[in-house]
């Protein structure tokens, strides 16, 4: 419809440009009248809109820069001087080719746009704002919902609505052409008696119920221009038949039934209760050991009996109690929702969040403190994860982009996962950063998975512009520091154009730990048992006078490994024999060099005081049996200041403190 | 019986877009340059105005004014077009009585929507 129109605009576009032209060449002359700015705002204006109209984006985005700086102009906050009128005529000109390039049929052409860039920066650089071209948003069609749904309008008009030129009846024809208007009731409560009536005013409301397939948005846009004069309240009520909804619906039916269920069955406790009864039950713990140990000594093998049975009651009183303070997920899940919804708004994404494991349980403390660093991953992911819609269009990828927070059990511990199918990281701009930042020399020999784990590090930041969002200047290196604190693990996962997922691996609890009991000297540690994959011998050969040989041969594969007693700096020599406890962690083998292996214990967890808090390589403390303290070792950040120790060649000793 | 639309605007090529965009979707429309011509257009059966807020002899506001002042067409609703760059304007045509705004520059259906949600065909 519009090309026959064509010829209109760029007769009227040039009748413009000429009375640009007249007016700039006064205020060239020193002649700056307010009319001759308001002429060359408008004609400026006018041919922005009317190209609008033809979809001529070029014009359009060169011509807002030169509008903007106008209106400044003409809103006396910027002057107009010759420099100022030169550049404008340029500018003028420039306009001048677009129109007739359009004129020619050739709208896309490359030479024109590098010129009217190099020219918005020359404007920008005399009157200061914004250098880029303004691009318009592209209004994206919303995806229609499932199938169509149910929904229920309650909008009541107020009385000056009538008096501002808005007829109600016009609203409800045009929801008419947005589904179907199963049922409509009207609300007359508001009308007074005929001595207070004014028949000017409007008092109706009115109950809509409408089955569409629109967007909420969609259907509350019906009402855009009455938003000031109306209350509204939109709700999905049911949906109607539709196979995919119908399956929802059971679903829904479902969860409601079991959420019901459990409602009727559970019981509030006041948190503060829970915490006090696993803390004795610590106590149980430790005094059991206690106990055990004793009748061990003592000899006496009923008595030994009888407190295995009470050590195996106590786990399971344990076990239990734990499960206590165990909370689902899902209620954390689901307030992501409204901030994908208002961060993508916010930046002028279109991006869904799905979730999935809603019922996936873990301890309440654990949730609290895993929020943060959860917020600020989905924030990244829709900051820097998803692409703009342009640029997903361009990879034939859904306009929509999704982010997906997952959590399910695996091996005793919990996994949460946050992935988003947007750009994925660019390995080779990882490395070259962390080159910048001299986090490494050289990138050549990393896996993908090592490049990857270099974002994490402290100082890292590969977001080319940094955004209201997620450039406050906490970084990953933060998320991941708040998720070790809570005994956990970070791991990356990403394919370029395909997305990134990052998996958060925590503990099911921070109260009670299955550990392996070791000894150095005089000195007791435990290392978390899910860690420790063997035990060996550290055999003769590899105990060299210096110790500075590091590896052994394990099977075939190097094993490199510290010594606890260097790291801790230990005062007693080496025993006669040594062990390695062999652990594995975040997807790398390392060995840890002992004294005595003293076999499996449950170590109720005490934290460190905070005046220790920046100790790295020791999580926390507990009791053993005896009564003696053990220190419990933080494997993760132990195998970092190893890694570390390794690539910068410091003394391992000074590298404790950090 | 067709609903008819004034659509005042001092550009002529948005008036042609207009007017054959609204015309195809089955409304009448009658064409005005500015507010004063406008105001010389208000006659008869008239269901909507669209109006330009910055036009030469009488602009857009002093326009919706003199419409919310008239007698006969107090009660129309008007569509004012604007741009990003007329906030100011924007809200002394709030004070002005326009609850009805179009950005622009905008696509055709843009326009058709706001005016389906108005006054439909």
């Amino acid at each position: 419809m519009t090309d026959s129109a064509l010829p209109t605009f760029i007769a009227e576009s040039r009748e413009l440009l000429r009375e640009m032209e007249a007016a700039l060449l006064e205020c060239e002359q020193g002649e700056t009248g307010a009319e001759a700015v308001n002429s060359i705002f408008r004609a400026a204006h006018t041919i922005k809109g009317s190209s609008g109209l033809f979809g001529l984006d070029g014009i359009v985005a060169f011509t807002h820069v030169v509008e903007s700086v106008l209106d400044r102009v003409r809103a006396n906050t910027l002057q107009m001087d010759r420099a100022l009128a030169a550049i404008l005529l340029e500018c003028r000109d420039h306009i001048e080719h677009l129109v007739n390039a359009v004129a020619d049929g050739k709208s896309d052409d490359v030479q024109l746009a590098t010129r009217g860039e190099s020219l918005l920066q020359k404007l920008s650089a005399r009157a200061g704002g914004p250098a880029a071209a303004h691009t318009t948003a592209s209004t994206t069609p919303v995806a229609p919902a499932a199938g169509h749904a149910l929904w229920r309008i309650h909008v009541q008009f107020h009385a000056e609505v009538l008096r501002n030129g808005m007829d109600p009846l016009s609203f409800i024809r045009y929801l008419g052409t947005l589904g179907d208007i199963v049922a409509l009731k009207l609300l007359t409560e508001r009308l007074p008696g005929a001595e207070e009536f004014d028949a000017e005013a409007c008092y109706l409301g009115f109950e809509i119920e409408l089955a569409s397939s629109e967007s909420q948005q969609r259907i509350e846009a019906a009402f855009e221009f009455v938003r000031d004069d109306c209350t509204l309240q939109v709700r999905q009520k049911g949906t109607a038949a539709s196979e995919v909804v119908a399956d929802r619906r059971e679903a829904d039916t479902k969860e409601s039934k079991a959420s019901k269920s459990s409602d009727s069955r559970s019981l509030r406790v006041d948190g503060d209760k829970l915490d006090k009864l696993i803390d004795l039950i610590g106590e149980l713990v430790t005094a059991g050991a206690t106990t055990t140990i004793t009748a061990r000594k003592a000899g006496l093998s009923e008595l030994n009996e009888s407190t295995l049975r009470l050590a195996r009651l106590v786990e399971e009183v344990r076990d239990q109690a734990l499960k206590l303070r165990m909370v689902q997920i899902g209620p954390t899940f689901s307030r992501f929702q409204r901030i994908v919804r208002d961060v993508a708004r916010e930046i002028g994404k279109e991006i869904r969040l799905e979730t999935g494991g809603a019922e996936t349980e873990l301890d309440k403390t654990l949730i609290e403190s895993i929020t943060d660093p959860l917020t600020h991953l989905v924030r990244n992911a829709i900051d820097h994860g998803i692409e703009t819609a342009e640029v997903r269009r361009s990879r034939g990828k859904n306009v929509e982009g999704v982010v997906r927070l997952d959590a399910y059990h695996d091996s005793g511990s919990v996994v949460i996962e946050v992935a988003d199918d947007g750009g994925g990281l660019k390995r080779e701009r990882i490395i070259a950063k962390a080159i910048e930042r001299g986090l490494i020399t050289d990138g050549s020999s990393l896996t993908d998975s090592e490049a990857f784990a270099l974002i994490f590090e402290p100082g890292f930041s590969t977001a080319e512009q940094v955004t209201n969002l997620s450039g406050r200047g906490v970084g990953m290196d933060v998320v991941k520091r708040n998720v070790n604190a809570l005994r956990g693990t970070v791991e990356l996962d990403s394919k370029e154009g395909e997305g990134t997922t990052v998996r958060i691996r925590l503990p099911l609890t921070l109260a009670i730990i299955d550990g392996f009991l070791v000894g150095v000297g005089n000195s007791s540690f435990v290392i978390p048992l899910e860690l420790v994959e063997e035990c060996v011998e550290l055999g003769d050969e590899h105990r060299s006078a210096d110790g500075d040989q590091r590896y052994i041969n394990l099977r075939g594969a190097v094993l490199p490994f510290v010594r606890l007693r260097e790291m801790f700096s230990l005062r007693s020599s080496a025993s006669r024999r040594e062990s390695i406890v062999v652990i594995r962690c975040a997807g790398q083998r390392i060995g840890i060099v002992v004294d005595d292996l003293l076999g499996e214990m449950q170590a109720v967890i005490k934290p460190l005081s905070r005046l220790f808090s920046r100790i790295r390589g020791i999580g926390g403390s507990t009791i053993l049996g005896t009564g003696q303290l053990a220190l419990i070792l933080d494997v993760t950040s132990l195998l970092d200041l190893c890694l570390n120790t390794r690539q910068t060649q410091a003394a391992p000793r000074r590298a404790l403190m950090d | 019986m067709a609903k008819r639309i004034l659509i005042v605007d001092d550009s002529a090529s948005v008036r042609q877009v207009s007017n054959i965009a609204l015309t195809r979707a089955g409304y009448e429309v009658i064409e005005a340059t500015d507010g004063q011509d406008g105001l010389a257009k208000l006659a008869g059966k008239i269901n909507l105005i669209i109006s330009d807020v910055n036009m030469p002899r009488m602009d857009g506001i002093t326009f919706l004014k003199a419409v919310k002042a008239h007698p006969n067409y107090k009660f129309t609703p008007v569509i004012m077009l604007t741009t990003e760059a007329g906030e100011d304007k924007k809200n002394e045509g709030r004070a002005a009585g326009a609850k009805a705004w179009i950005v622009k520059p905008f696509q055709p259906q843009t326009m058709l929507d706001a005016v389906a949600k108005l006054c439909l065909a």
